[in-house]
């Protein structure tokens, strides 16, 4: 079979632009001036916001709200804090804890009280997380705030960094069987019937959670069921969207009870 | 056994490997999604497996798939060697050394960002590299096909490239357009993230450049498809092509309008306008064009083929085809599945009604529908043409190829067809598990199930297709014969356009849509640079 040359790659050619033009016509003009002045926006506005150059929806200003909004937490994650905790100051760190910290929560970060946390490898965004809360006064504890008041940003980054690994999202990848069926299925996948995601799915490694996450594995017993608790009766609510709030109003006492000893024997 | 059958065998057994692996996770991900107790079931697991299915069945089987055979359209239809054949065993290395590479964090469960990426969740950088590597095998595999064309033109100056030659080079062309959007965005935005060199991501200018690529891959896979269409159907029906001319045009479209479409996967995404969204929609809506064009031309070819075979009246050429044989199955099954496939497509290509179904199951049903209804059922009927071509021996049992061709088929809508009904339910996608006790969601219970039912049968036909593959190696089997035929046209005509025997308007044509679809919405980013998300890692 020969080929010749003629026009008919022209036609097609021809034709698709044509089509193009045609939706042009109708994507940047016709629609949005038609669409456009229904929702009382003039031409050119109209025009421009189809283009995409000018700030779009919604056509109507919403009305004010008289309330002001008060955020669950003051806690802004960009990456010059993010840097900061990767490549804080070490010397300052060690020192703040030594003159602050030691008293409740051990030398080492190992806490010899069980209503204190251990901070030894915790996460370093999650104790950031915390000293700022206590600090701009959405979390409270009758010895925490006070302290935190007194720190400023840079002291609050050197002292996470002092007791994180900085890892995140950090339960070991290989969590113990634990004895009670219930508890391993609530810890690894959760229950659906009452909307709870499993704990793994926020605090699992690499599970995607907030970066916020805190690692549970070998904290106290009697810290992490106070926490559970306090979730469940509104004592505590800096969990940005109520997440934690929300899981935890909806677990039994028993389960609290176990869902904390499992992660305090990990 | 020759160089190009081992080339062709090799290329093919990787994608059918990885294909077999991915309908296994498949079922065991619609047990999970089902009321029924599913084996292993966690969340973690559920996505692992979702990114391990589709990496598998949208990366691996399709790219090693669409290489094994266009190098086996090239030699067969050309009848000249294929150029560079060691590049070809170079570019089958890599591409499945890029495979192993990707295959080991997704193990690990350090890339669990399902295989579109969905940034700024970011996995290993080994996932991203292997998925690199796997590219440019394909890229390799394009050069070649460009080449060999060449090669033939020159030789056989003035004359037509044949069809099936034709239609696998304009794939080679569009897929190099089409990996230029994912290649941008994986070696600029993601992998210098996944490696710590950058702390943010812009999330809208990556999920643009993923559009470019995201629509137009999957005409790549499709291709190989058409082309058995064009090519296979007709001569195993024992017809003849009704159009050669228009089968090159549908290629030739298929090129233009893959392309400056894919922002509608981004309707409802908030960083381009309604104007680029709807040029974009107006351009996928053409995409019909050349899905017609071929309903049309091989319903007429297979017509021929009925009526030559003694069919009378309206539809009497209709049974009176040769149904017993795969191919021609294949393409009848195919047929039925892309009405409801394309339907479902139209819906979703539309701006308004697209709000109901995104990010619902009505869409994860379309992609499997029209993937498993009509793209991998031709790659099986394609597989039981060329199997004997390449082993030399033929099926013991072809009884078995039909029963498979027809559980897929049977399978794939008892899966699909509950899973669009659930869609427009409300039943949202990429979600793990459901509280079927929420008297809301009850009733989906069921559907689900019945849609579990079909993927049990689409596993039990994916396991026979293997046997079948397997049987077709062995020594008792019939001696075949290995010479490749490929349908001629009703009326060969004299000559055919010049702009139907190369890509070069095509390729301008492209390069005009491209930047009035998608010039500005991606200069945008630069010129107004959106806040980017800090980088969110999985692994």
């Amino acid at each position: 079979m020969a080929t010749h040359s003629d026009k008919f790659g022209y036609y097609i050619f021809t034709g698709v632009l044509a089509l193009v033009a045609l939706a042009i016509f109708l994507g940047f003009l016709l629609l949005p001036v038609i669409q456009g002045a229904q929702a009382g926006l003039d031409t050119w506005s109209a025009i421009c916001r189809s283009l995409g150059i000018q700030a779009g929806s919604p056509a109507q200003p919403t009305p004010p709200v008289q309330s002001a909004a008060k955020p669950v937490s003051e806690v802004v994650w960009n990456t010059a804090v993010m840097r900061g905790l990767n490549a804080a100051n070490k010397e300052l760190g060690a020192q703040l804890a030594q003159d602050i910290c030691t008293a409740c929560h051990g030398q080492t970060g190992i806490s010899p009280d069980p209503q204190y946390p251990h901070l030894s490898g915790q996460s370093a965004f999650a104790i950031y997380k915390q000293l700022h809360d206590y600090r701009s006064g959405v979390r409270q504890h009758d010895l925490m705030s006070p302290v935190a008041k007194t720190l400023t940003d840079e002291q609050i980054i050197a002292l996470a960094n002092h007791y994180a690994t900085l890892t995140r999202g950090t339960l070991d990848r290989q969590l113990e069987v634990e004895a009670d069926p219930r508890i391993d299925h609530l810890v690894r996948t959760g229950d659906t019937a009452r909307g709870i995601p499993g704990c793994q799915s926020c605090h699992g490694i690499g599970a995607g959670g907030p970066v916020e996450t805190p690692t549970l594995s070998g904290q106290y017993r009697q810290y992490l069921a106070a926490q559970l608790s306090n979730y469940a009766a509104g004592r505590r609510r800096n969990d940005v969207f109520s997440r934690m709030r929300g899981i935890a109003s909806k677990l039994s006492e028993e389960e609290i009870r176990l869902v904390s000893g499992f992660y305090a024997e990990q | 056994m020759r160089s190009l059958e081992r080339l062709t065998l090799a290329h093919l057994w990787t994608g059918f490997v990885a294909f077999a692996i991915a309908c296994l996770l498949g079922v065991w991900q619609m047990w999970v999604r089902s009321p029924l107790t599913a084996p292993l079931s966690t969340p973690d697991r559920y996505y692992q497996s979702v990114t391990a299915h589709g990496v598998s069945m949208a990366y691996l089987l399709t790219t090693f798939f669409v290489m094994g055979f266009g190098y086996y359209v090239a030699e067969t239809s050309l009848a000249r060697p294929l150029p560079g054949k060691r590049w070809a065993w170079i570019a089958y290395g890599l591409g499945l050394t890029g495979g192993l590479i990707a295959a080991i964090p997704i193990l690990l469960n350090q890339a669990t960002v399902l295989y579109t990426f969905y940034p700024p969740l970011t996995g290993s950088a080994l996932f991203y590299l292997g998925l690199v590597l796997v590219v440019v095998a394909s890229w390799i595999w394009c050069a070649q096909m460009l080449v060999a064309m060449a090669q033939w033109k020159r030789s056989h100056p003035g004359q037509a490239v044949p069809l099936a030659m034709f239609g696998t080079t304009a794939n080679a062309v569009m897929w190099l357009w089409t990996t230029v959007g994912v290649a941008v965005e994986v070696l600029f935005l993601i992998l210098p993230a996944a490696v710590g060199l950058t702390e943010t991501i812009d999330v809208g200018l990556s999920r643009t450049l993923f559009s470019w690529t995201l629509h137009a891959i999957v005409y790549f896979w499709l291709i190989p498809a058409y082309i058995a269409f064009y090519t296979m159907a007709p001569e195993e029906a024992g017809g003849r092509l009704y159009s050669d001319t228009m089968g090159r045009l549908t290629f030739v479209l298929f090129l233009v309008y893959s392309l400056p479409v894919g922002m509608h996967h981004l309707f409802m995404d908030p960083e381009h306008s309604t104007g680029f969204k709807f040029l974009q929609m107006t351009l996928t809506v053409l995409v019909a064009v050349p899905t017609f064009l071929t309903v049309f031309t091989i319903s007429a070819s297979m017509e021929i083929a009925g009526r030559l075979r003694g069919g009378k009246g309206l539809f009497g050429w209709i049974a009176t085809l040769p149904w017993e044989r795969p191919m021609v199955l294949a393409t009848g099954l195919a047929f039925f599945m892309l009405w409801f496939g394309g339907g479902g497509g139209l819906i979703n290509m539309s701006f308004g009604m697209n709000a109901m179904v995104h990010n619902t199951s009505w869409v994860t049903a379309h992609f499997h529908l029209i993937f498993g209804g009509t793209v991998v059922i031709m790659y099986f009927a394609i597989a039981y043409t060329i199997w004997p071509k390449l082993t030399g021996w033929q099926s013991p049992n072809i009884s078995l190829q039909r029963l498979q061709i027809w559980l897929w088929a049977i399978g794939m809508m008892v899966m699909t067809l509950p899973w669009h009904y659930l869609g427009l339910q409300g039943q949202w996608r990429r979600v793990a598990t459901f509280d079927y006790s929420n008297p809301l969601i009850t009733p989906w219970g069921k559907w689900v199930v019945v849609s579990l039912i079909g993927g049990v049968i689409l596993l039990i036909s994916a396991a026979l297709f293997i046997y079948n593959l397997v049987a077709m190696h062995r020594q008792p089997a019939r001696k075949a014969s290995s010479l490749q035929r490929y349908a001629q046209s009703l009326h060969t005509p004299a000559s055919i356009p010049a702009s139907l025997n190369g890509f070069r308007l095509w390729n301008v044509l492209v390069l005009v849509l491209m930047i009035l679809a998608y010039g500005y919405p991606i200069a945008q980013f630069f010129l107004n640079p959106a806040p980017a998300a800090v980088v969110h890692r999985v692994d």
